[in-house]
């Protein structure tokens, strides 16, 4: 292994594999000492084609293949993808229908914060919030999975509606889960708020300014942290949010405690719009008929995934297939923010910083064009594995 | 038979082979109290054993770029000075088999042999993250090695004397100094907890940024070899601070039977190391990692002048006349 150098500089590769990434993502920091100096990030490990895969099926398997674009807030990329199709085939979907998709993203909301959490604190080296968030993580998984069936793709959704019901019995287990959890989240906060040690490691760590994260486009709780006022939930609301309104929260800090302070003080709004919805749970049916062929034309869905805007555009072509979906998660919005604060950290700060914006590399990795001098754009399959072998020769 | 005995005692008990075992066992105690406080289930009883066995049947690779001599030399230099070490401290019961006048310093500079080849190791490869974890195992041992030798030394000034044993033998007949110089007392653990790399001193082997700090490149025999270094270095820092703070290991116990006195002092051993293991395993959960350079402000900012203040006290009392019991 020879080291690398970029002038007189100390190049500190992080990953595609590292112990600090769950997932693989490349990212170069070029250090002084200690001194972070510049940072550059690389993605495309996990690309994965979901895009063009699902051309190839019609919507009712494509809305399975959409929860699994993340592995973690699988509904809300199904629900944008129904949302989207319904909205293409003119379909109301059943007001108890929209209360239960609304219940089921607030507790994947909780599982998301409550492991990113986790996952941060593990990062700054603070193993035993680590365990205890994810220990406590494990109501709200139980929660999914009394409703559900499952851990992770609940598949709550169909075109037209959702596919299980909330009996009472199961609404008294959620409220008492969501009872434990508020009281864990208040020592959470006055943890996170308090600790001397994790202050260290977070208060004026990555600060971004209200402009910046308006200029570079932050979406969810990164920017929620800079005080952007960005919602979707607030801002163009969807499902029951018109029903049942959200309070945005925001906190003005733009550092990493802003961010971590907005995630958990978010879960307390999740708490309350939840038990509201039980409380005035609308009677009626769960599915309204669907047909299998969407009628032409296009359309955009927005939703609010735990890391931030969700976009969905789907075109129809007026058959069973769509013509194209083009998905935009919310890791991809936020991942200028870290290149651009990164500079003037110390290295111990990156993995931190990179955990800052909840990142999901799978979800993000998307076909890049290759375009050389002397050769047509179009490449063929055995162009891109020459280069693939040339690349990594 | 005069010549075997001492081998004996070198190699097999209380020193080398049996040292190295109970460094395991400290080892296995410590992972488990770490893990019941952050509510988990913790390893079995034999795994810190089967990780060793499983590392010293594995290959040992040499990369490119080092020097392999010196990559196969360091971590048994480490392992011999952490075992030197051991010859002149008080442990599991028994008195320390050597003494001189300023042993006291000879062992704390062999116990930071361990740190210095860490150190070396990591800069022998070419490694990135090998070469950070370098940097920062040396600055911390500049940071935590001050104020913990100035936090050894008020017990070394109460007792007038720099030689263990004899400081041992002044805490057993005086008032423990963990009452008498607290501060003291913290200093030393919360260095002995840098020294041993434990968190939230642990920036020198952070995973989340540089891997395994220094011994990212280590496998098999020689990363085997630093464990094992290590855990013998918790061993006899224990019982150097429960032997200086806490009143006193291996006690003479006069006009009792031999085997009597020896199976109260093991005893005493265990509860006072164990009782050091489990407050440190305490203070290891309960913070996040901290960073290299608030380690080192934290050490000379804090660390230093508490230690200093603790000697400064010290050495007043002592020359004002305060004495008898407590001093």
């Amino acid at each position: 292994m020879e080291t690398k150098k970029v002038g007189d500089k100390f190049v500190v590769p992080i990953g595609p594999q590292h112990p600090a990434l769950k997932e693989p993502g490349h990212f170069e920091f070029t250090v002084d000492g200690e001194n972070v100096t510049g940072a550059t990030i690389r993605l495309g490990f996990v690309h994965r084609g979901i895009e063009k895969m699902a051309e190839k099926r019609n919507y009712t398997q494509n809305l399975y293949l959409m929860e699994r674009v993340c592995g973690i807030c699988s509904h809300v990329h199904g629900l944008a993808f129904a949302l989207g199709a319904e909205k293409l085939a003119g379909v109301t979907v059943p007001p108890r229908a929209q209360a239960i998709r609304t219940i089921i993203a607030e507790l994947e909301r909780i599982h998301s914060h409550m492991l990113w959490l986790g996952v941060a604190a593990h990062e700054g080296g603070f193993d035993t919030l680590f365990m205890y968030s994810w220990r406590d993580r494990e109501t709200v998984m139980d929660l999914l999975e009394t409703l559900s069936g499952n851990r992770v793709h609940y598949s709550a959704n169909v075109l037209g509606g959702v596919k299980f019901d909330i009996s009472d019995k199961q609404r008294d287990e959620i409220l008492k889960g969501l009872d434990f959890l508020e009281e864990r989240n208040h020592y959470y906060l006055k943890v996170v708020t308090t600790d001397n040690t994790f202050l260290g490691r977070t208060r004026n760590i990555g600060t971004m300014s209200h402009e910046q994260a308006d200029i570079l486009g932050a979406v969810g709780p990164t920017a929620r942290g800079s005080g952007v006022q960005r919602d979707v939930r607030v801002n163009a609301p969807y499902i029951a949010y018109p029903d049942f309104p959200i309070k945005m929260v925001t906190e003005e800090g733009g550092d990493l405690l802003a961010r971590t302070k907005v995630r958990i003080i978010e879960l307390f709004e999740s708490f309350r719009i939840i038990r509201e919805i039980l409380d005035h749970m609308p009677p009626g049916d769960l599915t309204v008929r669907m047909g299998r062929r969407i009628p032409e034309g296009e359309t955009i869905s927005r939703v609010e995934a735990p890391r931030g805007e969700l976009i969905y555009h789907i075109i129809s072509n007026g058959t069973e297939f769509p013509e194209r979906v083009k998905v935009r998660t919310p890791s991809l919005c936020n991942w200028s923010s870290i290149s651009s604060v990164a500079v003037d950290h110390k290295l111990a700060d990156m993995p931190m910083l990179l955990v800052g914006i909840d990142p999901c590399f799978s979800c993000n990795d998307r076909m890049i064009t290759v375009k050389r001098e002397n050769s047509s754009d179009e490449m063929s399959w055995d162009d891109i594995r020459k280069i693939g072998i040339e690349y990594y020769k | 038979m005069s010549t075997i005995l001492p081998i004996l005692a070198l190699l097999i008990f209380p020193g080398g082979l049996f040292l190295m075992a109970s460094g395991l066992v400290y080892e296995y105690v410590d992972r488990k109290l770490v893990a019941r406080y952050q509510n988990r289930i913790g390893p079995r009883w034999f795994q810190p054993l089967a990780d060793v066995v499983k590392l010293l049947a594995k290959e040992e690779i040499i990369p490119h770029g080092v020097q392999p001599e010196l990559f196969t030399l360091l971590p048994v230099v480490g392992l011999a000075g952490a075992l030197t070490a051991a010859l002149y401290v008080p442990l599991f019961g028994f008195e320390s088999a050597y003494a001189f006048k300023g042993d006291l310093i000879v062992t704390l500079y062999l116990l930071s042999m361990m740190t210095l080849c860490l150190g070396l190791a990591g800069s022998n490869t070419l490694d990135r993250f090998s070469l950070i974890g370098a940097t920062r195992t040396l600055t911390q041992l500049f940071s935590y090695e001050a104020p913990f030798l100035l936090a050894l030394l008020g017990p070394a000034l109460a007792a007038q004397s720099w030689q263990i044993n004899e400081i041992n033998s002044f805490s057993q007949a005086h008032m423990p100094m963990l009452v008498t110089q607290v501060i003291g007392f913290i200093v030393s653990m919360v260095g002995l907890m840098g020294k041993l790399e434990l968190p939230p001193f642990d920036a020198p082997e952070a995973e989340t940024e540089i891997v395994s700090g220094a011994l990212t490149e280590y496998s098999g025999r020689g990363l085997a070899l630093f464990r094992i270094g290590k855990n013998v270095e918790m061993v006899i820092a224990l019982s150097l601070v429960s032997s200086f703070y806490l009143g006193g290991l291996a006690f003479p116990f006069p006009g009792m039977s031999p085997v009597l006195a020896g199976i109260l002092n093991v005893l005493i051993f265990l509860a006072k190391t164990m009782g050091l293991l489990l407050f440190m395993a305490g203070l290891q959960s309960l913070f996040a990692r901290l960073r290299i350079d608030q380690t080192v402000g934290l050490w000379w900012r804090i660390g230093a002048l508490l230690a200093l203040l603790n000697l400064l006290l010290v050495i007043v009392l002592k020359s004002l006349g305060v004495g008898g019991y407590w001093l």
